[in-house]
């Protein structure tokens, strides 16, 4: 059959909405099939989800998150995040932007911030007189802020598909994802004090209240980060000690989720992300086996080589690219998809594994932002009842500060390197 | 029809009651080899075995009730400005497409199992590696059962008029 014939067929079924795990599969059979090799071969390679110790993290810190979302956690940490930075002009920006980066950390970017803090965050900054446009757009770019922040799973899938210490990949995000909430943390401020929102006086008493209220949620990030840096345990222990503890916490000591109810409940809803993820992945290590074997990497690389010269301008037109697959492709597949192809490439042009990480999933996390795909405009456009050309239009002033970070974050790799190399993680 | 989507419903509870089996299993499982390994420095061999092929059934399990819900990731930002019954048309189209799909993959995981049957290899002891292996061609069904009870709705709807969702 005629290549261009395929390619065009692909193209369309992608865009009529086929599931991309049978695109991914269908090329995998069709390349496999076409060298003369048996189609068995797709199935050895999927089988390889059997043999890959970390992607037990992937259903554990997911099913953790979905808990976390679906329980009255959302509630004690914004009470906390108040009780620490009301007092603040523009401190319920940043009660938003903590809270929602927490979440999506914990969730995986996988809009579940919008959804489930979305509801509560939004009236709040309509009620102390933020700007209406001002406020869609904060709680719509908060649904994807906290994907640099361990233990997010698209920083696990990136550790997996490049074969690189998620370990390691979990500290190389921490700067470059505080360096993203802080210059809208900044500019929210300038908004906050520009419109006179009224702030909170700051008072221990409440403070107290608050931390006693989340005082199981608050040792969350610490088991992970902690736990990692001190070496005490891998990413895949945290994620077995995350999940045990969040469960225990949430079904029998806050009571929020009923065991034999709301639990099983949630624990199917969030296998099915696990499982949409798994489809894709393990459909995908068939075709990447195939490419590899094909060196189409390889090729590409000689095609850039030639064309390109300077590092400056490879990562000047990896970004540029990257920003494109992130308006088409949602995180996970594109992850899957294109890493192997630019991993070689990038390693030629001597940029650290690590630093390509951050940098691919800080345009991805832009991507969560774009039309035509981006999700979190249309999770925000469902939740809040807006048109989307509304929501994308209060978004624009977040997309350009979170460019402006993602070229720091380019050129000034030891941005994501100078952490990792000061624990000696490496 | 209505027969069909009982089936549908019944499978697709089977496959929620043992996603939440093996997800509980893993919780505990995993956990219990952190502590041992942590405070005792030993673990279980068979543990990170077990776990590791549960993640593959979780996996087939969940993809299953991805089709069933019709969640799976896809590229909706065109089929998003269409209108419903075109919608349907597109969704008919592209199930039937991944039906022929899944069949190929679960034609090539069969030949696998046979394959890996025959060669006797063991997951630890003497346990076989197919008694995990046989959720690949198993998941595929299940997941062909889902598309093609989705085509067969969306036939349906099609044709009365009546458009869902």
């Amino acid at each position: 059959m005629n290549t261009w014939f395929i390619v065009a067929a692909v193209v369309v079924l992608a865009f009529l909405g086929a599931p991309l795990f049978t695109l991914i599969g269908g090329i995998a059979l069709y390349a496999f099939d076409s060298q003369g090799i048996d189609t068995s071969s797709v199935i050895i390679d999927l089988y390889r989800i059997a043999e890959t110790p970390t992607l037990i993290a992937i259903p554990l810190f997911t099913f953790a998150g979905y808990l976390l979302a679906e329980s009255k956690s959302p509630q004690r940490l914004v009470a906390l995040a108040r009780a620490v930075f009301g007092w603040i002009p523009g401190g319920l920006a940043i009660v938003v932007l903590v809270t929602c980066a927490f979440f999506t950390a914990f969730t995986g970017a996988s809009g579940v911030t919008i959804v489930a803090l979305g509801g509560i965050l939004y009236p709040l900054l309509i009620k102390e007189s933020y700007p209406e446009q001002f406020s869609l757009g904060l709680v719509t770019s908060s649904g994807s802020i906290g994907l640099l922040f361990p233990p997010s799973l698209p920083i696990i899938m990136y550790g997996i598909i490049a074969e690189v210490s998620i370990d390691q990949m979990f500290v190389a995000g921490i700067i470059p994802g505080f360096l993203l909430v802080g210059l809208i943390a900044l500019y929210s401020v300038r908004v906050g004090v520009r419109s006179r929102v009224p702030t909170i006086p700051f008072s221990w008493t409440n403070l107290r209240a608050a931390v006693k209220g989340a005082a199981w949620e608050i040792p969350l990030p610490f088991i992970i980060v902690g736990g990692i840096y001190g070496g005490a345990f891998t990413a895949t222990e945290a994620s077995a000690v995350t999940a045990f503890y969040v469960l225990v916490v949430v079904a029998f000591i806050y009571r929020d989720m009923n065991l034999t109810k709301d639990v099983p409940r949630v624990m199917k809803e969030s296998m099915v992300l696990v499982g949409a993820i798994l489809a894709i992945l393990g459909t995908a290590l068939g075709l990447t086996n195939y490419l590899i074997d094909e060196q189409v990497p390889q090729q590409l690389f000689e095609f850039v080589q030639s064309n390109v010269e300077s590092r400056f301008a490879f990562l000047l037109i990896l970004n540029l690219f990257l920003l494109i697959v992130g308006m088409m492709m949602d995180i996970f597949s594109a992850i899957i998809v294109v890493v192997p192809l630019i991993l070689p490439i990038a390693r030629a042009f001597n940029i650290d594994p690590l630093h390509l990480g951050i940098i691919f999933l800080t345009n991805l996390e832009i991507g969560y932002l774009t039309p035509p795909v981006g999700l979190n405009l249309f999770l925000s456009g469902l939740r809040f009842e807006k048109p989307i050309l509304e929501i994308a239009r209060s978004v624009l002033v977040f997309i350009a500060l979170m460019l402006s970070a993602l070229l720091v974050i380019t050129y000034l790799p030891e941005l994501s390197l100078w952490l990792v190399q000061l624990f000696g993680t490496r | 029809m209505k027969l069909l989507q009982r089936v549908d419903e019944l499978i697709g509870r089977g496959e929620g009651a043992l996603l939440i089996v093996l997800l509980s299993i893993m919780v505990v499982l995993s956990f219990a080899q952190v502590v041992l390994r942590n405070l005792f420095s030993e673990s279980l061999l068979w543990g990170e075995i077990f776990l590791r092929h549960m993640v593959l059934w979780i996996g087939f399990l969940g993809a299953a009730r991805a089709t069933g819900e019709g969640r799976h990731i896809t590229i909706d930002a065109f089929t998003r400005f269409l209108s419903p019954r075109m919608k349907l048309v597109a969704r008919i189209l592209t199930n039937a497409f991944a039906v022929t799909i899944c069949f190929f993959l679960m034609k090539a995981s069969l030949k696998f199992l046979a394959d890996e049957v025959e060669s006797g290899s063991t997951l630890h002891g003497d346990v076989p590696s197919w008694y995990s292996q046989i959720i690949i061609p198993v998941g595929f069904a299940l997941i062909i059962i889902h598309f093609l009870v989705r085509i067969a709705r969306g036939v349906h709807s099609f044709r009365t008029g009546a458009i869902e969702k």
